[in-house]
């Protein structure tokens, strides 16, 4: 399982960082959030799941 | 019969072509706030975009799928206040809008439209992030400990006006880069504008005491503007919007907004959770037990069901569709932030708090390029009280009779008052006007206001 963040959509709700803190960062400037690493660990994948699901705008994208 | 049977009945002469569920809800009403969760449900069923006929007449938003789909609409949707009618007078998010004078500066940057809008957001982000508000949590772990303080050994407190009222009040003034101490003159306006409702006969006053609160603001804007000192008003001095400064009626707005989304909605959401939490001893003590493991999702799941600020107005900038409606430029429409967190396509069992509520994709601090930018500073602030409240007053009891709620929740769903009594327990700190002095120095002498580009590090209680 691979992550991105898209940040055209993300604005900074942090929920994400909130649900999987060791898949997501969020920029020290506007708290806006990217992926630490593009490739997910297998013990990581429902974590991942659980943040995209909670995304208010829909912002994590799962490959 | 809330939804008009003839739905079919067409909003207007030429819009012959437009099928409109109509309903009628005035968001003031008595009905609208004890009504709600029927209301809610009613709506998703069978209109979750509505056309309201009250207050001229705009477009509700209640279904969470639908608000997902216009809310992020920055295309169609703008947030644009013109008074002054040099734009597209359009009446920014407002519904009733409060009264129009000429000249008076508009709600801030929630109420302007990109570029604008980008341009102030991106100036304070930096004061406002999750690293840059953690700097804060020493100062917000003081204030709070100091206000428990006042009434610890009393064994009574209104968790109101000695708890939820100050902290945020406090800690807002210093993000800002006022003083402290001035809390007090923005603390009554800021929350009685938003629950007194606008036919009331008392809103002459309460508009009153609000420029009186501004006129305390604006003179500091200009005392930093010759004498700068580090905070959020300094940000916007200094900031660029489409390349020129803010004027300084720009900059009082902006600092309004953050008075007011500073104040109050952390103090309503505080308060209905701490209301709950006395009706509900077991979940008080398992979240105390727990409160690593549901520290985060309680507080999403709070924010979800109480959502403070229960909704927010647009206008329509251009024709467009979507799922299905067509909307016209010019008309109003409400995001129903509160009603979409109900909605049980999205939210399983959505009338009742889970506090381990997982997937909780609730929109209270609002969806797209307006999201709350205070979010970080509530959600801070918020654990802290509630911490502190669970670790000094667990057996704390809320008094029913006692507890007020907002006369009218079509702004901000809020409480006045919670009285509540507990086991009195002994003071382990200074009082609150010495912990402000105290924190007042803290701030002027580690130049906690600052952004996070010029100083990263955590504030420091030393003696």
């Amino acid at each position: 399982m691979k992550v991105r963040v898209d940040p055209d959509s993300c604005q900074g709700h942090t929920l994400c960082a909130m649900t999987a803190p060791d898949l997501f960062e969020l920029s020290d400037i506007d708290g806006h959030a990217s992926a630490v690493t593009e490739d997910v660990p297998a013990d990581q994948e429902t974590l991942a799941k659980e943040a995209a699901r909670t995304c208010p705008e829909q912002a994590i994208i799962l490959f | 019969m809330t939804i008009d049977d003839a739905h079919t009945e067409n909003l207007a002469a030429a819009d012959t072509d437009r099928l409109i569920k109509k309903i009628q809800l005035n968001r003031h009403s008595d009905r609208y706030r004890e009504d709600f969760e029927e209301l809610a449900t009613e709506f998703h069923s069978k209109c979750p975009v509505a056309w309201n006929t009250e207050h001229g007449g705009y477009w509700f938003v209640s279904g969470n799928k639908e608000l997902f789909d216009i809310a992020r609409r920055a295309d169609v949707l703008s947030n644009e206040n013109d008074p002054d009618e040099v734009k597209r007078g359009y009446w920014g998010i407002s519904i009733p809008p409060p009264q129009r004078r000429p000249g008076q500066p508009i709600g801030g940057f929630l109420e302007m439209d990109p570029p604008e809008q980008r341009h102030y957001r991106q100036a304070l982000n930096p004061y406002l992030s999750p690293a840059a508000v953690a700097r804060w949590q020493p100062v917000i772990d003081e204030i709070t400990r100091a206000s428990i303080d006042e009434t610890i050994e009393s064994g009574r407190i209104d968790f109101v006006d000695d708890l939820a009222n100050i902290v945020p009040a406090v800690l807002t003034m210093a993000m800002l880069g006022m003083p402290l101490a001035d809390w007090v003159v923005h603390c009554e306006p800021s929350h009685a504008s938003v629950y007194t409702r606008p036919d009331s006969p008392d809103i002459m006053r309460v508009f009153q005491q609000m420029m009186e609160a501004r006129a305390n603001t604006a003179a500091w804007i200009q005392k930093i503007r010759e004498s700068p000192r580090p905070g959020l008003i300094d940000g916007l001095i200094n900031s660029e919007i489409n390349g020129a400064p803010p004027s300084d009626n720009d900059v009082l707005g902006a600092v309004g907004l953050l008075i007011g989304g500073g104040f109050d909605t952390t103090t309503a959401l505080t308060a209905h959770a701490l209301e709950w939490l006395s009706e509900n001893p077991g979940e008080r003590e398992r979240l105390s037990r727990e409160w690593d493991t549901l520290r985060d999702s309680a507080t999403e799941e709070f924010l979800r069901f109480y959502t403070p600020a229960v909704g927010d107005g647009r206008t329509i900038q251009i024709d467009a569709e979507i799922d299905g409606v067509r909307f016209k430029e010019g008309e109003r429409l409400w995001l129903s932030w509160a009603m979409a967190n109900r909605d049980e396509t999205v939210f399983e069992d959505p009338h009742t708090v889970h506090l381990d509520r997982k997937g909780n994709r609730h929109s209270s601090f609002g969806l797209g390029i307006h999201r709350c930018i205070g979010s970080n500073v509530a959600r801070a602030t918020f654990k802290t009280m509630i911490r502190h409240v669970l670790n000094r007053m667990p057996d704390f009891v809320c008094d029913p009779d006692g507890a007020v709620h907002y006369d009218s929740t079509g702004v901000i769903n809020g409480m006045k008052h919670l009285p509540a009594t507990f086991t009195p327990g002994p003071r382990i700190g200074a009082g609150l006007d010495e912990t402000i002095e105290r924190m007042q120095t803290i701030c002027d002498e580690q130049r906690l206001a600052e952004p996070i580009t010029v100083h990263k590090g955590r504030a420091e209680l030393i003696d």
